[in-house]
């Protein structure tokens, strides 16, 4: 009798040992899904690795993709691609935001007329290359930063945060 | 800018930044037999649309595409487009298109035209390329407009 009982217990504890770990599996990525976005804005989000290597940067700003994998948009669900301004100041590699501080249009590392300068094409807003809003053009503030990691000789980008160059 | 409230929150208060419209023209092909092709420009033309408004979020507010079977009458739907885009207050009209049947058919604002490119069998770097190379070849015509005011 009591054999019997304590098997049915041991069983029901390991169904309900089975469930509460399926449950669990099944929660957690929701209770992610749910944080991330948060954690995004907090600059703690996880490092993206790119295709380049440190070692071939110069104090040039070149621009690099990458793909930040799942992202979910209004019509369909994909891999976004990024990009990045990224260039070397003595040891450090910097990345620079390519999202314009006016509007939110792509800026691009010289135009036909500012040499040595980032350039708005949507309404001719001007960084200088530390990302510092040039007064007189439309935008308000410097391009963000990305933060930088290296690792294995790659650059890794987290999330934007304020500009600390200007 | 897109179709969403947030970014029509931005467009109300920087009317004078934001000041062209795109409408993607979608051309959905019901046929079997010709159903991929469409499926295929169709996935081109709303990738390229994403990337565009990606660079010129702030000067261009992206329509949701409008969509029409293959009997539809073009220049019907052109004049009605015409007629109601009137009413919106951008100084630029474009429409995007894959398909060269709009080439022939009168609207107010321009039309730009290009050939669709089978993104499917591709991996995300050459989308990549062949996504800028595009742009290019769009912008020519935006800037041409851009330009004269
Ligand atoms: S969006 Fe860059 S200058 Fe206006």
């Amino acid at each position: 009798m009591s054999n019997k009982v304590s098997r049915r217990t041991f069983l029901s504890y390991t169904l309900m040992g089975t469930g509460g770990f399926m449950a669990s599996a099944m929660l957690m990525p929701m209770i992610r899904f749910a944080i991330d976005p948060v954690l995004a804005n907090t600059g703690g989000s996880d490092m993206i690795p790119t295709p380049q290597k440190a070692a071939d940067l110069t104090e040039t700003p070149i621009r690099v993709d990458y793909t930040i994998k799942d992202r979910q948009d209004a019509w369909y669900t994909s891999d976004e691609s990024n990009t990045a301004w990224v260039y070397k100041e003595g040891d450090k590699v910097i990345a620079l935001s390519p999202v314009c501080k006016h509007l939110g249009c792509t800026v691009n590392w010289e135009g036909d007329v500012y040499k040595n300068e980032f350039f708005c094409p949507c309404h001719a807003g001007r960084y200088k290359k530390n990302g510092d809003n040039i007064p007189g053009s439309p935008p308000l503030g410097p391009l963000d930063e990305y933060e930088v990691e290296v690792i294995d000789g790659f650059v890794y980008l987290g999330g934007t945060i304020p500009n600390t160059l200007v | 800018m897109n179709w969403v409230p947030k970014d029509v929150d931005t467009y109300i208060n920087q009317k004078d930044y934001i000041d062209t419209i795109v409408v993607p023209l979608l051309s959905i092909d019901t046929r079997p037999e010709t159903m991929k092709n469409s499926a295929s420009s169709s996935e081109f033309l709303m990738n390229l649309s994403m990337f565009i408004e990606k660079q010129f979020k702030g000067r261009m507010m992206f329509m949701p595409p409008v969509s029409y079977t293959q009997s539809t009458d073009l220049q019907q739907l052109a004049d009605t487009l015409s007629e109601d885009l009137k009413k919106s207050s951008f100084a630029h009209t474009f429409y995007l298109t894959t398909d060269a049947k709009w080439t022939s058919v009168t609207v107010e604002g321009k039309v730009v035209w290009l050939p669709s490119i089978p993104l499917e069998t591709m991996d995300d770097h050459l989308r990549q390329t062949i996504m800028e190379d595009q742009l290019r070849q769009v912008l020519t015509h935006f800037m041409e407009k851009w330009n004269v005011q």
